[in-house]
């Protein structure tokens, strides 16, 4: 399994997957920049630090997901490598078990760049105003701990925006639900029904009610697991023609 | 002489279309084989029940002994194939993708060097393949289909896209490989000629089912003789050569008469020679004709489309 996955990083090299996992988490950061620098008063670390997570979780995660998978995914539709993969002698579900692990992977690393990347942010734009340097502590447990929910609350859209996008050689039907699931998550962000909605459990986490977070948390994680592993026993067994 | 791979009444239906119909196929050791057949006869979806990418409506498979529906990754390990679709990643280089492949195969480091000596790409491994011709992408393909020298190749259409150097390489190449390497090599195409001058034992595929199998030389000496004639007078020739025991055709190049199987070859050039001055039909050229490929695949191909085409009529 660790050749496989090992196989999965390499195909990153050079590829706009790892273009995307850097870019995405950076326009919070520059977004993040360019507010400081337009502020009147210092604001708390707090205030930065959940700003981003919020608007990664609410926005920024179901469309880069949206985008990776897709791109994950066309790394093998677009040069037909499926053929050459499906016949080697290894188990099928490795292959794919290692695209969903590769995936999740970067979503991860995702999310710890828009920490950092947000905390380097703030810093260098308070360099340049030391008057609105963030008052109040920088607690990282905590806002590692959050962002952490954001990620596991995230698997069951990782891994719905996987089977699609695994599943179809054209791009169309991933990108249809994921600015679909998006759309519905932004203009009902509020609604109560949210925490079933995969697109909406994410941003989830940083609801006020405990049984939001730990429903979303609930169904994100043990059910997108689940999803998980049925799309991976689903795409190893069917027939790619 | 063992069989590298078998098949036995192998089907593959697409709803009620057969792809593959009954296809009993028999590639000994170390030969050349080549899988001929139009586009859409079947020949593809035969190769990917043989890497197990499909499976059988109905038949089996086997490569080097081992069953392909019971044991796929068994098979699997006594193959190297190179399909139609070389499924290269264009961000990485040409060592970089044989490196992914070696990887999962679990094979040595070694081994790119190796097979990239082989396909003569030691000097573009470093390379993107995105920046590689269509040429060089197929050689990537061979040197892919060769990491950890499988004993079996199987070779989709593998001069598609092809300069003429490059298909001429790729011919020396293929007929070279049973010696240099001990492999047995399945080849598909529908390029009669291609297959002609690499194959030592064909395959022919019509309409998903195997109409001929053998040796392509046992097979051309089985075709009767045949006499290529270039005269002044076609209509006038036929008329003349009408008591002969011959079959008279025309092609391109002339008249040709095909003999019965067994004929005195040259007695009967001799007697038509004879018969067609005296008639005072003027003969520009005759003589043997050397039987190709081209006539078997005719014979065993033409008479099946023909009587396809009178059963569309009646």
């Amino acid at each position: 399994m660790l050749a496989v996955l090992s196989v999965e990083i390499r195909k990153l090299n050079r590829s706009l997957a790892a273009v995307l996992a850097v870019a995405a988490p950076s326009l919070i950061a520059v977004f993040g920049f360019f507010m400081l620098l337009r502020g009147k008063a210092a604001q708390p670390w707090e205030m930065w630090m959940l700003s981003a997570i919020g608007i990664w979780a609410f926005f920024m995660l179901p469309m880069s997901v949206t985008a990776l998978t897709a791109l994950v995914a066309h790394m093998e539709h677009g040069p037909k490598s499926w053929d050459h993969l499906r016949s080697l002698p290894l188990p099928r579900w490795r292959l794919y078990a290692a695209k969903a692990v590769m995936v999740l992977a970067v979503v991860a690393i995702m999310s710890v760049l828009t920490l950092a990347l947000t905390w380097g942010a703030v810093m260098l734009a308070a360099t340049i105003k030391p008057d609105l340097t963030p008052t109040g502590p920088f607690e990282l447990g905590r806002y590692a701990a959050t962002m952490g929910k954001v990620f596991l609350a995230a698997i069951l859209m990782v891994s719905i925006q996987l089977w699609i996008a695994l599943r179809f050689a054209s791009f169309v039907p991933g990108l249809v639900v994921g600015i679909g699931g998006t759309f519905f998550s932004v203009v009902a962000t509020s609604a109560k029904q949210g925490v079933f909605f995969p697109w909406q459990m994410p941003v989830n986490m940083l609801a006020a009610e405990a049984w939001r977070v730990n429903t979303a948390l609930g169904l994100g994680c043990g059910l997108g697991l689940f999803v998980l592993a049925l799309a991976t026993a689903h795409l190893s067994r069917r027939e790619v023609l | 002489m063992a069989a590298a791979i078998e098949t036995e009444g192998l089907t593959r239906r697409f709803g009620k279309h057969r792809a593959v119909d009954a296809v009993s196929m028999t590639v000994p050791e170390r030969a050349v084989y080549g899988f001929l057949g139009r586009n859409g006869a079947g020949k593809t979806t035969t190769l990917k029940m043989l890497l197990g990418l499909l499976k059988p409506t109905a038949g089996s498979a086997r490569i080097c002994g081992v069953d392909v529906g019971r044991d796929r990754i068994g098979a699997g390990r006594k193959v190297g194939a190179l399909l139609e679709a070389h499924g290269f990643y264009g961000n990485l280089t040409g060592r970089e993708n044989l490196d992914l492949t070696r990887t999962l195969l679990g094979l040595p480091t070694t081994e790119i060097d190796r097979v990239l000596e082989v396909v003569d790409m030691t000097d573009n491994g470093r390379r993107r393949v995105a920046d590689y011709s269509l040429g060089m992408r197929q050689r990537l393909g061979l040197a892919r289909a060769m990491l950890g020298a499988p004993p079996v190749l199987i070779l989709d259409e593998p001069t598609n896209g092809l300069d003429p150097d490059g298909i001429a390489d790729m011919r020396r190449f293929l007929r070279s490989l049973p010696d240099r390497t001990g492999a047995t090599v399945l080849l598909s195409s529908h390029l009669l000629g291609e297959i002609e001058q690499t194959a030592t034992h064909i395959g022919i595929v019509h309409d998903g089912r195997l109409v001929l199998e053998g040796e392509l030389a046992a097979l051309k000496a089985d075709l009767a003789p045949e006499i290529g004639l270039r005269v002044d007078d076609p209509d006038r020739a036929r008329r003349v050569l009408k008591g002969h025991d011959l079959t008279l055709t025309s092609d391109a190049a002339g008249l040709v008469a095909r003999l019965r199987p067994g004929a005195d070859h040259e007695a009967a050039t001799a007697a038509v020679n004879s018969d067609l001055v005296h008639a005072g039909v003027r003969v520009f050229a005759i003589g043997p004709r050397s039987p190709s490929l081209e006539g078997i695949y005719r014979n065993v191909t033409a008479p099946r489309a023909a009587a396809e085409r009178q059963m569309e009529t009646v």
